[in-house]
């Protein structure tokens, strides 16, 4: 090494304790904003190794007039799941940190239309005085670093061409050299594809959302997402009100998420099949319950007891009987052998108020 | 109503004869009182015949307070208390084995 160069060199290691400081202010920075929202898959920070930082002043020490002129000693990495979470990320950086734009680069826009290979969006950065500040060194606002960030399978890519030990692409024979663009441009394709994914399916829920407010729930297919919105508008309020209203009782909040199994099974295909249940079975539902709890003087009642009792109803009428009321206690409470004398005492009751014959 | 607590380690286990009501539900409150440390509560009702508003109340408090810091579990439930836990969907709030 020239002297140079390991004039460079000595001044890192002295320099050592102020560049783990700069990396612990940075890795803080970024988990703490980033670490709100659900943008990304991981953050690595990391400074260079003295091995690291000799082999790369071998290769190029008189581009760096002194040690602050290399911008990547100490790195930041941050992988999103999305392509489009990378901008977002990306205008979350540009807010925490003063950004280096001369020298900062777009590494996804170097490449030809016709071209494949490294893709990830790269800032040089200093930490502003507004984030930190230490009068005892004043060089964590001054020093340079960098902080990638790319997607989860740019991230795979540029790993593995990593792992295969070259430290440019033009040294890498031209056979390999091909099969990894190739592989680039895949998963590209399956990038823009997570992303119209993505994309789509917020779109569907949002219409989902305003078709459950607008009542259309005829036009609504049943599945989880459209049951968890459906539930956001109360479905089963009126029918719970009135048997707690008729039993003067308290009603404890619980989760209805169980009865998608449930609806699933006794045949529900649109949001519009629960709407035709409540029409059609709710009288018959609140006459089972207040039966059924009446006389006992109980003054509790979870909130899924209407939604139970509508379901019970609902099969009972479609002529699946013991079995039908079974195969519901089964789906909730897994198969033992109590549900099927509860089943029987749940028939016989429906049968003394006449709801099946 | 006799109430029989044994502490294994972090799990309470507790007995209960009788009825669980108006007038014993009050009793199992403050039996409950100090939970500190526990992580599990396993109720057993092989001997325990009924249970009002008032026990299920109770149950449901001592559930609550466990959900952050374990579970509770009730055992050995006879067909009218079953019955109960059905009819007021209980069954949908708490572990019952």
């Amino acid at each position: 090494m020239d002297a140079h160069s390991k004039k460079i060199l000595d001044a890192y290691v002295s320099e050592m304790p102020i560049y783990e400081k700069l990396r612990d202010v940075v890795t803080s920075a970024l988990k703490e904003t980033l670490s709100k929202g659900r943008l990304i898959a991981g953050i690595e920070t990391r400074l260079k190794t003295k091995d690291s930082l000799a082999g790369k002043l071998e290769l190029k020490g008189m581009k760096y007039s002194s040690l602050h002129d290399i911008t990547d000693i100490l790195g930041a990495r941050i992988i999103t799941f999305y392509t489009d979470d990378v901008e977002a990320v990306a205008a979350v950086v540009e807010n925490l940190f003063e950004i280096d734009w001369a020298n900062s680069v777009d590494k996804r826009k170097i490449h030809e239309s016709n071209s494949f290979g490294y893709m990830s969006l790269h800032y040089i950065c200093r930490v502003p005085e507004s984030l930190y500040k230490d009068e005892n060194c004043p060089e964590i606002n001054t020093i340079r670093f960098e902080i990638q960030m790319r997607t989860a399978l740019q991230h795979v890519w540029a790993t593995i061409e990593h792992d295969m030990g070259y430290k440019t692409d033009v040294e890498i024979p031209s056979e390999y050299s091909r099969a990894l663009s190739r592989l680039s441009g895949l998963l590209e394709i399956a990038d823009e594809e997570f992303k119209t994914v993505r994309q789509e399916i917020t779109e569907y829920r949002r219409k989902v959302l305003t078709l459950v407010k607008s009542g259309n729930f005829d036009d609504i297919g049943f599945n989880m997402d459209s049951y968890k919105n459906y539930l956001g508008v109360e479905p089963f309020k009126p029918l719970l009100d009135k048997i707690a209203s008729a039993l003067n009782a308290e009603v404890q909040q619980t989760g209805f998420m169980p009865y998608y199994d449930v609806l699933k099974q006794l045949g529900v295909k649109t949001l519009g099949d629960i709407e035709k249940m409540k029409k059609e079975c709710s009288d018959d539902a609140v006459r089972l319950v207040l039966f059924q709890i009446g006389d006992k003087g109980l003054d509790i009642i979870a909130s899924t007891v209407a939604i139970n009792s509508l379901c019970t109803v609902y099969t009972l009428k479609c002529g699946n009987g013991e079995q039908g009321v079974k195969n519901i206690l089964d789906r909730l409470y897994g198969e033992r052998e109590r549900n099927v004398s509860a089943a029987k005492r749940i028939v016989e009751q429906a049968k003394l108020l006449n709801i099946v014959k | 109503m006799e109430i029989i607590k044994k502490l294994t380690g972090t799990t309470l286990t507790v007995s209960l004869t009788e009825q669980l009501d108006t007038v014993t539900a009050p009793e199992l409150e403050s039996a409950l009182n100090d939970l500190d440390g526990v992580k599990e509560v396993i109720f057993d009702f092989e001997k325990l015949e009924y249970v009002s508003s008032a026990g299920l109340r109770v149950l449901l408090a001592t559930h609550k307070r466990m959900m952050p810091v374990g579970k509770m579990v009730i055992k050995n439930v006879n067909e009218s208390i079953m019955e109960i836990f059905e009819i007021t969907g209980f069954t949908d709030i708490l572990n019952i084995e």
